[in-house]
């Protein structure tokens, strides 16, 4: 399945934690961005079929980058990854549109179980 | 070029002469400092019902001797503060001091609501204002210390916490923490507890003999993620 | 028994393990012996069910971070007195009502380092805080007749201005001196002043409220500090001092000796900057109250 994934997170090593647990095929591209700001110009230059978004990054930080986002594609699958999984903050990033909050650190089965979901949903969406 | 953290103090962040700790290295531990710290404040929440934001924790690796000096410019906008200082061991080892301004105490006392069950005698306030920084100071260092071994697979024990409260900085951090032969290393965040607007630093501290171990396990920690 | 069972068992520390639902798992011979509850009857059961004192959101918090974060809490006797309401272990200890205790929490983990319950130790420190206290006491009073000292008196004093600047509640002191004290003592003895030092401090202190506090100034000078007191109040107090001294009989090796006080009267006012300058303000009344003839009260307003 062809897909454009983008990674945003400040953190190199979160970055290649994430990626490392992503499936390894060929039909998917990954994208990494290290700030809110150029996160949000790569999505609107690559237009990624899903997003994930770290919630505490300099210059801009993921909530606004989600707004940002949302507001370009309100379509776009968005999985915020986050180790503060307070209830207010997931309701908060949930009200600003994500899919779904990812915990940290990611698990290639938690990282694949969100795949699996985002895959449903963007199935669903293209009517199928 | 790697892309590099802001720094967010006046001066450059690394102290090159200091080889203990690479670069990757670094990038891990704040990795770790990350998700355990947002582990923290999400636990925090339920533990004593207060919504807690933990800033982005920040490293720094100094000499042992040039630590007082960093904690005092740190704490240089305070001009009274609290400090709840706790040492832990395990395979990581060290102290971690909690630095509130002034009058914090008597913020968290209504935080940690009034139902009190000690009976009050003369000097009364001065000691529901320890007791609540001990209790709040004990259990947000658990918190950060408990997730950070958690996540290296270790399991630490900790002294009873001491509390000083409201004294000028000037007063109470000392010339000498460690053993001018330890090096430090330091991870510092910002707490705030939201609903009273308290907010304050804590810096963990540990020093050069737990540093092999640190390596170790963050090779290991990186190791599922290859 | 294996050797650490016996030492759990005799060692003089109380010990309980709860599970993280909070019933007792283990409870020891010396929990068994003070609480007098056999460690049968309470395993199994929550520790709420026989101890509901405990259930306070301090307990509860403690309990929480430990099993959540695998750190220790830790109630001293200063700020908890005791978890456990146990009798004191001596007879005679009548300071404290219940064994004054200083407790720890732990987590207790399996051998995947998952937190399956947490312990509890429990240390009688009741002869330590006796002890602290009447160091604290003494501290505080003065060795002679009893009534406070002045280093507690000015930490009082300071702490009423404080008062009186953030919310106003007013105050008054009265400063007292034993007229001719240097010759009762040239006279009759040192012995025989200090008799009447003792005896004039524990009369006047009869007559204060509990909320007030009467301390020894000076070799024969005392000082009342009278909070949520006027100044018209206390100048009636003053002068009942005066008459109650005056009537009082100083019985020594068979004589009966009478002495008189000065008094000078003073309320705390806006314009004071210090209880120091109210003191100054007291005792320049108790001066003039010298000059004027002695055994008299003055006011200073």
């Amino acid at each position: 399945m062809a897909r454009k994934i983008l990674i945003v997170d400040d953190s190199p090593i979160s970055r290649k934690m994430l990626k490392s647990c992503l499936p390894k095929d060929d039909d998917t591209e990954v994208h990494e961005a290290g700030d809110g700001l150029a996160g949000l110009e790569k999505f609107k230059e690559i237009g990624p079929d899903i997003t994930f978004l770290d919630l505490t990054m300099p210059v801009m930080d993921g909530a606004q980058a989600l707004e940002e986002m949302k507001k370009q594609n309100p379509d776009a699958v968005i999985i915020v990854a986050t180790a503060d999984i307070q209830v207010k903050s997931i309701e908060r990033v949930m009200g600003l549109g994500a899919f779904l909050v990812l915990k940290k650190p990611p698990t290639r089965e938690s990282v694949g179980d969100a795949l699996a979901k985002a895959d449903e949903f963007r199935g669903r969406q293209h009517g199928n | 070029m790697p892309w590099r953290r802001p720094t967010n103090s006046g001066e450059d962040s690394m102290e090159t002469e200091l080889p203990s700790i690479s670069e990757e290295e670094k990038d891990t531990l704040q990795e770790i400092m990350n998700i355990a710290f947002g582990k923290a404040a999400a636990e925090l929440a339920e533990v004593i019902n207060i919504f807690v934001v933990l800033s982005v924790p920040y490293i720094k690796v100094l000499k042992a001797e040039d630590l007082p000096e960093y904690l005092r410019y740190e704490v240089r906008d305070f001009s009274t503060i609290s400090i709840v200082e706790q040492n832990f061991w395990g395979k990581f080892r060290g102290g971690a001091f909690l630095v509130f301004p002034a009058d914090a105490g008597k913020a968290l006392i209504t935080m940690l609501d009034a139902e009190h069950e000690t009976t009050f005698e003369s000097g009364s306030m001065e000691i529901l204002e320890k007791e609540t920084l001990m209790e709040v100071g004990n259990i947000l260092i658990g918190a950060c210390v408990g997730k950070i071994t958690e996540l290296l697979g270790d399991v630490v024990t900790y002294s009873p916490p001491t509390v000083l409260v409201e004294n000028k900085p000037h007063d109470i951090l000392p010339e000498r923490l460690f053993d001018p032969e330890y090096t430090a290393i330091v991870m510092k965040t910002v707490f705030r507890f939201d609903e009273r607007n308290v907010s304050g630093f804590l810096f963990l501290v540990t020093t050069q003999d737990s540093m092999e171990w640190i390596k170790q396990s963050l090779a290991e920690f990186l190791e599922h993620y290859e | 028994m294996n050797e650490l069972a016996q030492i759990l068992d005799s060692v003089n520390l109380g010990l309980v393990i709860l599970d993280t639902q909070l019933r007792v798992r283990y409870w020891n011979r010396w929990m068994e012996t003070h609480s007098g509850i056999p460690a049968e009857q309470l395993v199994g059961s929550s520790l709420f069910d026989f101890f509901p004192s405990l259930n306070t959101p301090r307990f509860q918090r403690s309990c929480k971070s430990v099993l959540t974060f695998g750190n220790f809490s830790f109630f001293s006797q200063k700020l908890h007195h005791f978890l456990f309401p146990f009798r004191p272990e001596s007879s005679f200890e009548s300071r404290f009502e219940r064994m004054q205790q200083s407790c720890s929490m732990g987590p207790l983990r399996d051998e995947d380092n998952a937190i399956t319950g947490l312990y509890l130790t429990v240390q009688d420190v009741t002869e330590l805080a006796a002890y602290e206290h009447r160091l604290l006491e003494m501290n505080m009073r003065d060795g002679l007749t009893g009534v406070y000292n002045r280093r507690f008196l000015e930490k009082r004093l300071e702490e009423e201005c404080a008062r009186h600047a953030r919310y106003g509640r007013g105050f008054s002191v009265i400063m007292f001196d034993i007229d001719f004290f240097k010759n009762v003592n040239d006279t009759y003895g040192h012995l025989c002043g200090d008799l009447i030092l003792k005896n004039i401090s524990g009369t006047i202190a009869s007559l204060i409220r509990k909320t007030d506090f009467l301390a020894r100034y000076g070799g024969e000078e005392f000082c009342c500090l009278l909070p949520e007191t006027v100044l018209a109040s206390a100048t009636l107090l003053a002068e009942r001092f005066r008459t109650t001294i005056v009537e009082m009989k100083h019985v020594y090796q068979g004589m009966e000796i009478s002495v008189t006080v000065s008094l000078g009267v003073a309320e705390m006012t806006a314009g004071l900057p210090s209880f120091e300058a109210l003191l100054k303000k007291a005792d320049g009344a108790l001066y003039e109250a010298k000059r004027a003839g002695r055994n008299r009260v003055v006011v200073r307003t």
